[in-house]
């Protein structure tokens, strides 16, 4: 597994680029595969219609469990749907709801239009695209950082946060800000007592730190989050209702 | 052997005049970052200097730290210092070879105990292989320690002698390694590349001639004057990179236009040498202004780090095979999870329904 | 039309609690039987749901208990915290990492929960809408509450009903022979009530908690039955909308209840069945009844303000618009017909049929708020300050909406919007939708 990437000697970003991102990306795909064979769990089989279905009665059998379009339409749609829930639900946590997507939208900014994380991602598909400018990506880090330092500060205060919050969710939000951190101070050259090589080295294990960490906290929510909304939006709409 | 007895002897002897001489010494001098006062200290000094016994031992290399010295259209100053101050042994250069040689190169180092400067390139295969890289039926792993004892410093020309270079990569058939791997008892100034800068080669010289002392280095034993700062720091290129205005392949439009190399896997970035100040040839050209990017080539374990071309930022993620086999073994574990969880509920189920 | 009808279900509920008796089980087996029903209840949907919670939050923010407590403990997500532990250690495919980090449920997880599970959640749904991970979080209350009643920890006043209702089919001692007597009395007001026929295309189902006290619900849907001209019937043997079972979390004695009604339909042939104005009782029925009983039924379930509203619209259901001013009214959808039933327009169209001034509150529709009471909580006095904290936001998108009156569609709506008129010396006037229409029949 090591074959040509491990030497004595190697230096801290060698064996962070080398090595470490090799297990790091072997034990994510096997904890993330592991993990999401939960959607193979035992299914109930649900014997009513639903709403819209053609009725009951006579010597039609309903169909039952799913009728699409409904279920998947509403599936679906709720993928995109969700995002934007109706205003009188979420009038009092505004703030939360688009700081969450404007931190989000900032990282997949800083992840797939900048260029040297776009090499990265080249290198594995095969092919290229257009990148922002290097300080425009700085840019969005900082903007990054700072609104996951006040959320943070809102987990620690907020009573509602403070009663729900784990250690899962702490852990995940160090491993998470950790790549924007070492990346910013890498292209800053800003590294207290270290070198900018080792630095660089800190930015590629705090990825191999989060690609490790992710099938096992709630980083998962990346992958989930489209399953989970799919079915509340068909149960939703099972009974027809919009989810 | 010449019959002078200081190199700026045989500078003059050569026809150098004092103003060449000095425009030399001033450009050495800058080259230290030392001050305009300190020039004629430096020209002094080199002027009087008493032809250092200085011995070159060439090790498992491939004579391209030689040939960068020494390759060029017209004798250098350069090339007349190390004339003159290298006469003693050059195995390479000397006319003379075999026993009367050697012979007469361990009777000067006799003589000059404890303050000659010993000069390596190539790197020295040890244990089992030692015998894989040998002048005149002696290791160069014994020469080497038998040189040490009596040097009053050693350099080591060339990534090879100063990390065991590409003779040291994976996976290191002869047991190769640098100089500062096998000498622990003696100052060593690693002046690394692949070859060195020439420029850099003599500056270090001209330090250790003026001054008596070994340079200020860094954490890889080089003359931070010469290994303080990035290529990516200093490379003329750094505008585009900066821009995001990158060649995507070696002869597309951006290539043509002189982008930055960074995608085409130029390691800039992590290595230190003086090639984007004072390039190559006097300062005709160097690897990113011809179009390639930087090897990395004065970094420990270049060779090893992976391929030239592969973006710096281009992690080794693993391969399909690897990724495969993840996905499988996930998919192994998960299933069997899932299998046995399944068990769980339809016993539940099943003991729901009969109550 | 208001409704004094309706008996104060908190009263009732305590009376049958002091008729409970203890299942007597150990504190071991109280968590095993509750854990258990958690394995039983987590289906693949629910695993994926239980897997994606971020700990946002957003979720007490569509809580009318949280909303009007701000006690972060009635956040919707937390009241699931017993179920998502068991499943993480148990079923989930991490199980052997999760062991080393979640905590196992313990007797006084239990006993906590049960506030949560059954005070301080009337499974309205709302939160389903809201949370940006898609988790379904009205569905894992009812798989707490499974849990905590087969531990045997159910709030009392359920527990007895439930109890009393699956082995002798009445609800606080009202049965077969309070229908009877009820229907006599509609009777002798001249509506004519086809009770017990042996065939019939429409099964209608009422409830005891409806004429505990008196008839007036009975006698309105009957007389829209019968002026629709409807084959119709109600049976003794099978009338009872309401399921405690359900309520308190009782798996079987919810099955078994069910299965009542859909032997008497059966055996009566019914095409369609239409459920009392009872909240829970339909989503009950319509969306767990055929699961639970094992095969798909022969015929559908539809809420009375469904059924006239589709009436209503075919044109066999005709309504006059009454003389005089034109009632301002707004609308409360009651969240097992609307969020969690799908029916919002036919409640809708009859109004339009009738002929009202209709102001939509802020939140309507699906995004209804909550009266509070449904879920069995208007039957725990322990959650009466709870609701009444709830209660003022719903007080207050009624006073926005600038409407005197207030409709609805479920009785348990009704009790708990005139309960709050005491609790805030409110004179808005309370009304239900199926009175309204048999008042308005052309």
């Amino acid at each position: 597994m090591n074959e040509g990437l491990y030497w004595q000697g190697m230096t801290l970003l060698d064996f962070a680029r080398g090595p470490a991102f090799r297990w790091s990306v072997a034990i994510f795909i096997v904890g993330v595969i592991w993990r999401l064979t939960m959607l193979i769990l035992a299914k109930r089989k649900r014997l009513e219609p639903p709403k819209g279905a053609p009725v009951a009665g006579g010597t039609k059998a309903v169909a039952t469990r799913s009728t699409p379009p409904g279920e998947l339409y509403g599936g679906l749609t709720t993928l995109l749907t969700r995002s934007a829930p109706a205003h009188e639900l979420e009038k009092n946590i505004v703030f939360q709801h688009y700081s969450g997507y404007a931190w989000h939208i900032s990282m997949f900014i800083i992840l797939f239009l900048g260029t040297p994380h776009m090499l990265f991602f080249a290198d594995i598909l095969g092919f290229t695209w257009p990148t922002l400018p290097g300080w425009i990506i700085t840019f969005f880090t900082v903007i990054t950082m700072g609104i996951l330092l006040v959320l943070f500060a809102r987990r620690l205060m907020n009573p509602v946060l403070r009663k729900i919050s784990t250690w899962d969710d702490y852990i995940s939000w160090v491993i998470a800000f950790l790549p924007f951190l070492t990346g910013f101070m890498s292209v800053a050259h800003l590294t207290p007592f270290m070198d900018y090589e080792t630095m660089l080295g800190l930015h590629f294990l705090s990825v191999c730190a989060l690609l490790i960490w992710f099938p096992f906290g709630k980083l998962m929510h990346a992958l989930v989050i489209w399953p989970s909304r799919y079915k509340v939006g068909a149960a939703f709409a099972r009974r027809g209702v919009r989810a | 052997m010449a019959a002078s007895n200081t190199v700026g002897d045989v500078l003059r002897a050569n026809g150098v005049s004092r103003r060449g001489f000095m425009k030399f010494c001033a450009a050495t001098a800058s080259m230290m970052a030392l001050p305009p006062s300190m020039v004629s200290a430096v020209a002094a000094a080199i002027d009087s200097a008493k032809r250092p016994s200085v011995f070159w031992l060439p090790f498992q290399e491939c004579t391209g730290c030689t040939e960068a010295l020494t390759r060029s259209h017209t004798p250098t100053v350069e090339n007349l210092i190390f004339d003159a101050i290298s006469l003693d042994y050059h195995h390479t250069l000397m006319a003379a070879s075999g026993d009367r040689a050697e012979e007469a190169m361990y009777e000067e180092m006799e003589k000059n105990y404890g303050n000659y400067l010993l000069l390596v390139d190539g790197s020295i295969p040890t244990g089992d292989y030692e015998n894989y890289s040998c002048t005149n039926g002696h290791s160069h792993l014994s020469m080497l320690l038998k040189a040490a004892k009596g040097a009053a410093a050693i350099v080591s020309i060339g990534t090879c002698a100063a990390y065991g270079g590409i003779p040291k990569a994976n996976p290191n058939p002869t047991q190769a390694v640098g100089v500062q791997d096998l000498i622990k008892d003696k100052p060593i100034i690693n002046v690394p590349g692949c070859p060195p800068v020439p420029t850099v080669m003599t500056g270090v010289l001209a330090h250790y001639l003026t001054f008596g002392t070994i340079p200020e280095l860094d954490k890889f034993g080089r003359p931070m004057a010469f290994f303080g700062q990035s290529i990516h720091d200093r490379c003329y290129r750094r505008t585009f990179y900066d821009r995001g205005m990158f060649a995507e392949t070696f002869d597309d439009e951006g290539a043509k236009k002189g982008y930055c190399l960074f995608k085409v896997g130029c390691k800039g970035p992590v290595t230190y040498n003086a090639c984007a100040t004072l390039k190559w040839n006097d300062g005709v050209s160097w690897p990113v202004q011809s179009g390639h990017g930087c090897l990395g080539c004065s970094e420990p374990d270049f060779w090893d780090k992976g391929s030239f071309y592969r973006p710096l930022s281009a992690a080794y993620w693993g391969d399909a095979k690897t990724v495969g086999i993840s996905a499988a073994a996930g998919a192994a574990a998960g299933l069997a999870a899932a299998a046995l969880a399944r068990g769980k509920q339809k016993k539940a189920q099943q003991q729901e329904e009969q109550a | 039309m208001s409704a004094t009808t309706i008996p104060d279900y908190g009263t009732l509920g305590q009376r049958a609690a002091a008729g409970l008796k203890p299942k007597g089980l150990s504190d071991e087996q109280k968590i095993a039987r509750a854990k258990q029903a958690f394995i039983a209840g987590i289906d693949a949907d629910m695993a994926t749901y239980l897997e994606s919670c971020i700990h946002c939050g957003m979720c007490a923010e569509a809580c009318h208990f949280y909303l009007g407590t701000h006690e972060a403990k009635y956040t919707p997500i937390f009241k699931t915290e017993p179920l998502k532990k068991v499943y993480r250690r148990e079923v989930a495919p991490m199980r052997l990492f999760n062991r080393l980090t979640t905590r196992d449920i313990t007797i006084s997880d239990l006993e906590d929960w049960k506030e949560l599970a059954y005070d301080s959640c009337t499974q309205c749904g709302r939160c389903s809408l809201l949370c940006p991970m898609g988790i379904h979080i009205q569905s894992m209350i009812q798989v707490v509450r499974n849990g905590l009643a087969a531990a045997g920890m159910a709030p009392a006043e359920l527990q007895a009903v439930s109890d009393e209702q699956r082995d002798k089919a009445t609800i606080l001692g009202a049965g077969p022979d309070r229908l009877r007597e009820a229907v006599e009395r509609v009777r002798a007001q001249g509506i004519e009530v086809p009770l017990d026929k042996e065939k019939a295309e429409i099964m209608v189902l009422s409830s005891a908690l409806d004429f505990l006290k008196d008839e007036q619900l009975l006698g309105a849907t009957a007389r829209i039955m019968n002026k629709i001209g409807a084959d119709w019937t109600i049976r003794s043997d099978g009338f009872e909308s309401a399921n405690f079972g359900a309520l308190s979390g009782d798996k079987p004695a919810q099955r078994r209840i069910s299965k009542r009604v859909i032997d008497a339909a059966v055996a009566t042939g019914a095409k369609k069945v239409i459920v009392a104005e009872c909240g829970h009782a339909y989503p009950v029925l319509r969306w767990e009844a055929a699961t639970l009983y094992g095969k798909e039924l022969p015929f559908e379930f539809l809420s009375v303000s469904e059924y006239f509203g589709q009436e209503s619209k075919a044109g066999r259901l005709k309504l006059k618009k009454p003389s005089g001013e034109v009632s301002h009214v707004t609308f409360h959808d009651p969240c097992k017909l609307g969020r969690m039933g799908g029916s919002f327009d036919e409640a809708r169209e009859l109004l339009g049929a009738i002929g009202v001034k209709l102001t939509e509150m802020e939140s309507h529709g699906r995004t209804n708020l909550c009266c509070g009471g449904g879920g069995g909580v208007s039957m725990l006095q322990s959650a009466d300050k709870l609701r009444k904290a709830a209660f003022e936001l719903k007080r207050e998108e009624v006073e926005r909406t600038g409407a005197p009156t207030v409709v609805t569609a479920c009785n348990t709506c009704l009790q708990t919007l005139e309960k709050g008129k005491q609790w805030l010396s409110w004179d808005k006037e309370i009304v239900n939708l199926v009175q309204m229409v048999s008042e308005n029949l052309d």
